[in-house]
């Protein structure tokens, strides 16, 4: 290159610095959150912390976690379960068979308005839907068939839509080859694009179980509000124990026992949600052994 | 003329240009397992195709002789691909798909009602301008089609694989790997890979869209050399915008210009002596 000043380097350089700049900052207001809360969990939970927290339940205003755990575990096997199925269901509708119709109009679109309208609700809102309607309404009382429906409901427009966008990316190679082999649909669905989409679906999967596991309030109107209740099998008329009321409750209770117990429903939740994050990621990475992305 | 009155070569070669008959030993005649079935495998009768309210393709009369390589040419939007991609029904799904006239396979519709469209699809085999692996092994890749047909199953899947990639010349190459991703293999071995695929279901056409474009000057090479090697087993009806591949890889030649077939016939003939100025300006080079 010759050594005259190209017009407007300075600028382009200044713009340079300044996106990356820009995006420096962004990622440390994703990070900087995300440390401060895990550190400020461990450093307030691990002191106090004894593995008997986990083998006992609670008893008044403290004790240990097992029901609220094992309630937990229960809870999101449910929504696993019930939101998984019905929202990779609908995914999988609005990607393969809401196909555009012949005359050309975008068919699935009322599906996809009201998966939108639902994913607006406040969580809120669906609890005390779910309090009204299965609680008192189908005089269910609290109880884990209640909870599961509502956090379903507030999750399925989730799964739904990732669903959709990791079928979508699929490359159409992918389809167009399975198609001119004369594979019948359902097989290549299975074989070819379900396969190829099953990071993105297992992802958006795990993300919805987090945000399952992590809710509150909905689960205060469905599930109840009683640490120490034991865990029941029966799907109504017994309320579930659940780690987020542990925190949510028992911080503003006025014992340093309670508050201990807090943190370590807290810490609990964060470790549940990681080994989930790490589980997923390994079944992901067994199947796609043979994945474009992966030619390395 | 039509390809039709064209003499059957027994074994194609790139310059039959001359139209008289050769020497049929009737023994042999006797033997060839397709002489009761019809001589044109593919025959488009006055197809006329649009898509919604633009029309495509006009009025293409065609035959495609049995063992034969047939090279599509014609400037980018004349509609070769969309030819191409009908013949396997490939076109149905798009929106505002209209058709009139008729493609026949073997002398049935391939729109007709008793015709399956899963078995249309193993009978007319494909392959595209990139190639297109699926997501798995390479001995998965070969055999996907055969597990979907329900062709052979277990340890015949084995010998079905092995035999496929030797076909195409990859088995050496990828004998100790057969569990690895495809998407290792370079992108010639990886079209190979592709042919060998749609090989595995044992077509009686096989449609090739631009097969060698992406690929280097050596595998093109390699894989028209291999195009060869198929017919006459197989007829091979063949996109290209390499004019020399079309001279060096095809018996017949058609020339389509917006939507219609303008000429069709021997390559060399074709190319040497075309009737019509359009071909002659495409062939030549004087037309894009």
């Amino acid at each position: 290159m010759s050594s005259h000043a190209l017009p407007g380097t300075g600028r382009r350089r200044f713009v340079t610095i300044g996106f990356r700049v820009g995006t420096y900052l962004s990622l440390l207001m994703i990070m900087g959150p995300v440390v401060w809360l895990l550190a400020g969990i461990v450093v307030r939970a691990v002191p106090h912390f004894s593995w008997s927290v986990l083998t006992h339940p609670t008893t008044g205003e403290s004790g240990g976690l097992e029901n609220a755990i094992i309630g937990t575990l229960l809870l999101m096997a449910g929504v696993l379960v019930l939101a998984g199925g019905i929202g990779i269901l609908a995914g999988l509708h609005l990607a393969e068979y809401a196909k555009p119709r012949k005359n050309g109009k975008e068919s699935g679109s009322l599906l996809r308005i009201a998966s939108d309208v639902l994913s607006g609700f406040p969580s809120i809102v669906l609890g005390y839907v779910g309090y009204v309607a299965l609680v008192l309404g189908l005089h269910w009382n609290f109880s884990l068939l209640a909870a599961w429906i509502i956090l379903s409901v507030m999750v399925i427009p989730y799964i739904a839509k990732s669903t959709e966008t990791a079928l979508r990316q699929v490359p159409t190679a992918y389809r167009e080859g399975a198609e001119a082999l004369g594979m019948p649909p359902g097989y290549a669905l299975r074989k070819v694009t379900l396969k190829t989409a099953a990071p993105g679906i297992v992802t958006g999967l795990l993300l919805a179980l987090a945000i399952a596991g992590g809710e509150t309030a909905p689960l205060i109107y469905t599930a109840g509000a009683f640490a120490d209740s034991p865990v029941s099998m029966s799907l109504t008329h017994h309320p579930v124990p659940y780690l987020t009321f542990l925190v949510y409750g028992f911080y503003t209770l006025p014992e340093n026992a309670s508050h201990y117990l807090a943190y370590d429903a807290g810490l609990v939740l964060v470790v549940l949600v990681l080994v989930l994050l790490v589980a997923a990621r390994l079944v992901v990475n067994r199947t796609q052994k043979h994945s474009e992305a992966r030619r390395g | 003329m039509t390809l039709g009155e064209q003499p059957r070569p027994v074994r194609p070669t790139v310059v039959s240009t001359t139209p008289s008959k050769p020497e049929i030993d009737p023994i042999l005649e006797a033997l060839d397992p397709d002489r009761s079935r019809p001589a044109d495998v593919v025959n488009s009768q006055g197809l006329t195709l649009s898509f919604g309210n633009k029309r495509i393709l006009s009025d293409i009369h065609i035959a495609f002789r049995r063992g034969t390589i047939t090279a599509l040419i014609g400037p980018t939007g004349c509609g070769k691909s969309t030819f191409l991609r009908t013949i396997n029904r490939m076109n149905d799904k798009v929106s505002g798909f209209r058709h009139e006239g008729d493609v026949t396979l073997e002398g049935e519709s391939i729109w007709a009602p008793r015709q399956d469209l899963l078995s249309l699809r193993r009978r007319v085999g494909m392959l595209f301008q990139r190639p297109n692996p699926f997501p798995m092994s390479i001995r998965d890749n070969v055999v996907a089609g055969v597990k979907a047909h329900q062709i052979a199953k277990g340890k015949q899947l084995d010998v079905v694989a092995e035999e496929r990639l030797r076909q195409v010349g990859l088995w050496d190459a990828v004998k100790d790997r057969l569990k690895d991703s495809p998407f290792r293999l370079s992108g010639g071995q990886q079209q190979l890979l592709c042919l060998a695929r749609a090989l595995a279901v044992g077509p009686e056409v096989l449609l090739l869209d631009e097969p060698t474009s992406a690929l280097d000057p050596i595998s093109t090479e390699l894989v028209e050399g291999l195009l060869r090697q198929l017919t006459p087993a197989l007829t091979l009806i063949i996109v290209t915008h390499n004019l020399g591949q079309a001279r060096r890889a095809s018996d017949n030649t058609m020339f389509l210009y917006e939507g219609q077939l303008v000429e069709h016939g021997p390559t060399e003939e074709l190319f040497e002596r075309p009737k019509e100025a359009r071909t002659e300006r495409y062939v030549t080079g004087r037309m894009g």
